[in-house]
């Protein structure tokens, strides 16, 4: 990934300098930001800062990268969790209705509905949202972000669209998923033992097809947040909104390798707690795993 | 102990939707079940059986299955009666054991879960009253420790246990009839035994009667009063187990009982052991079934000629000699028909 990233053809130093510099002041900045020693030494170094929790300074701000992330941060995790809620909202119902009249009118519109989400842009999604609600209609601010401490109601009206996007996205995904596990869970023997025992279809469908039904989807809700998490970049963009995916972008435009290599060093650690997470989650649901 | 049947089964009809067409899976069945008596349904994979009796439960997925005919649990019609009375019925009025154990229990919840909510469907049962109930019902079934094991999942037990609990689940409610359902075929055979011998106990206890669904002639031998043999949906030949499996009159029986190993058989001069003989081919599919009998394309006999076009109906070949049952429950025994739906009684294998 180290390597990767300075393979990037570009020069950070020439990008930080502009058009005109003397090559005193390039050799100088050069030396200062260590870009002149052997990559795998730049490597060890960096690596060996990074575990005390020193990810270096932006060449292109001069701040260190951790206060940048640390300032990225609330509008990433107010975008993804946000995402996740209105993917939930959108795709445990449907899915569940459609597994339950599988082939029905009901059925099919999911289908189109989710293949839609899947297929479709996200930032074409964004685009005709901000050119209905806020240019036609007016009724939302096309992007920003404001902290919620702020000034809840701005906060709630730029988080709608953005949310909305990688949500309906996020849900089109996890639509799927929760219509073919609640399927599975439906055909299992042990829902036919729970109906001849005279259970309410209620009482069947909570604990005997949900309840089965959870861990597929506690899994791909797991693999859709860590994406959110790790920035939504395009959206992000389209929405003005200043999260991770955006910071990341930025760095990659200046050849910000420090803001870059932090970035992309918060996405893999977001993975694996996010596994982690599932993995917990996983044996509290499911007695077969535990030990 | 005889008296009104459990049930009666009248013309039971049961057609599936496939994407093959429809498929008539249960063609005209009747029988009746009397309290303490135990009927054995056998016949190949595929000839009706379980979807026979999941079809009484309104287990079959409505969508796919049409269902007609009469199916009285004491008198009342289980293919008629509105979907919350039916849940009523379900439990108290018949009890079901399936036939993998390794299947029909929810792996995510306790054992002791899945026996207390089956109790409290049927009841204003505390909790803990039910669980009371849980723990003797584990018990009767013989599961060891059984406090223990209501705090047990599914796959902390071996196969034998599991199919110990769906019995005590199939038991919670007291039902008056017990289908039970291929309920040996997944176990091995001194599980299978102790299963047989813990439901002919409970049956004698309760005066159960008991559907008892297998393809296996020496289970059916041990613990049935009476046999029905069913082929292509339809059933073939019923009777007393004695006349069924001694005196059996349809060619699809005969080559049944004609292909089980005969142990006691002896060896030939080399010593090598005389071959099984079977039936061959396979049973109809049921989206196309033949227009006569439904073993016509199988059948060594075809002593007949209607044999190819018409379906022979089910008559009676003998009746039984009184006191022929295995259960003593059953005094009017003499009055129980052997019947076979053939013109071949005689002759072929025979």
């Amino acid at each position: 990934m180290f390597a990767l990233v300075h393979l990037v053809p570009g020069d950070p130093v020439r990008l930080a300098l502009g058009t005109r510099f003397s090559q005193e002041t390039y050799d100088a900045l050069r030396e200062r930001s260590g870009l002149d020693q052997p990559l795998l030494e730049q490597f060890v170094t960096w690596l060996g800062r990074a575990v005390t929790g020193d990810l270096g300074v932006s060449f292109r701000s001069g701040e260190t990268v951790t206060s940048q992330i640390a300032e990225r941060l609330p509008a990433t995790l107010t975008l993804a969790f946000a995402s996740i809620l209105v993917a939930l909202v959108i795709a445990v119902p449907l899915g569940t209705i459609s597994a339950l009249r599988p082939r029905s009118v009901v059925d099919r519109v999911a289908t189109v509905i989710s293949q839609f989400g899947i297929s479709v842009p996200d930032f074409w999604m964004g685009i005709v949202l901000i050119l209905v609600f806020a240019g036609t209609l007016g009724w939302l601010p096309s992007g920003g972000y404001v902290p919620l401490t702020e000034d809840p109601g701005g906060w709630l009206q730029r988080l709608l669209m953005p949310a909305l996007v990688t949500g309906v996205v996020s849900g089109s995904v996890i639509t799927r998923f929760v219509r073919s596990s609640v399927l599975e869970a439906l055909g299992s023997d042990h829902v036919r033992t729970a109906q001849a025992k005279g259970l309410g279809s209620r009482q069947v469908f909570t604990w005997h097809v949900l309840r089965n039904a959870l861990l597929p989807l506690v899994t791909v809700t797991g693999v859709q947040l860590a994406y959110l998490l790790s920035g939504v970049v395009v959206v992000e963009i389209v929405f003005s909104w200043p999260g991770l995916g955006q910071l990341a972008l930025q760095a990659v435009e200046a050849r910000d390798y420090p803001v870059l290599q932090g970035a992309i060093l918060l996405f893999a650690l977001v993975f694996l707690v996010i596994n982690l997470v599932v993995d917990l989650l996983y044996s509290a649901i499911d007695p077969r795993i535990r030990r | 102990m005889s008296g009104d049947p459990v049930l009666e089964v009248e013309d039971l009809r049961v057609r599936l939707r496939t994407p093959r067409g429809p498929a008539e899976v249960v063609n005209g069945l009747s029988y009746t079940v009397g309290a303490g008596e135990t009927v054995a349904v056998v016949g190949e994979s595929g000839s009706g059986k379980s979807v026979s009796v999941l079809a009484l439960l309104g287990l079959l997925p409505a969508r796919v299955a049409t269902v007609t005919g009469r199916a009285l649990l004491q008198g009342e019609d289980l293919l008629t009666m509105p979907p919350e009375r039916l849940r009523q019925v379900r439990g108290p009025g018949a009890g079901m054991v399936f036939q993998d154990p390794m299947t029909s229990l929810n792996p995510v919840l306790t054992i002791g879960r899945q026996l207390v909510e089956g109790i409290r469907a049927h009841g204003d049962v505390s909790k803990s009253a039910a669980r009371t109930r849980a723990a003797e019902l584990l018990r009767e079934v013989g599961l060891p420790d059984p406090e223990k094991a209501l705090d047990r999942y599914p796959h902390e037990l071996s196969g034998g246990m599991r199919q110990r609990v769906v019995i005590a689940i199939a038991l919670s409610n007291s039902p008056s009839l017990l289908i039970a359902d291929e309920a040996t075929t997944a176990l091995d055979v001194t599980v299978q035994a102790q299963i047989i011998d813990l439901v002919e106990k409970l049956q004698a206890e309760h005066g159960t009667g008991v559907i008892w669904i297998t393809h296996d002639l020496g289970v059916v031998a041990g613990i049935a009063d009476r046999v029905l043999v069913m082929y292509g949906g339809r059933c073939v030949e019923d009777g007393t187990v004695d006349d069924v499996l001694e005196r059996p009159a349809h060619p699809y029986t005969r080559g049944l009982l004609g292909s089980l190993p005969d142990l006691a058989a002896p060896a030939g001069p080399d010593g090598e052991v005389p071959e099984l003989t079977t039936v061959p081919g396979l049973p109809p599919p049921p989206t196309d079934l033949p227009p006569g009998c439904v073993f016509w394309p199988r059948c060594p006999v075809r002593a007949d000629p209607r044999c190819e076009t018409e379906q022979p109906p089910l008559a009676v070949v003998s009746r039984a000699a009184a006191g022929a049952t295995a259960s003593g429950a059953l005094e009017e025994g003499s009055r129980l028909p052997h019947r076979a739906a053939t013109w071949c009684t005689e002759g072929g294998q025979g």
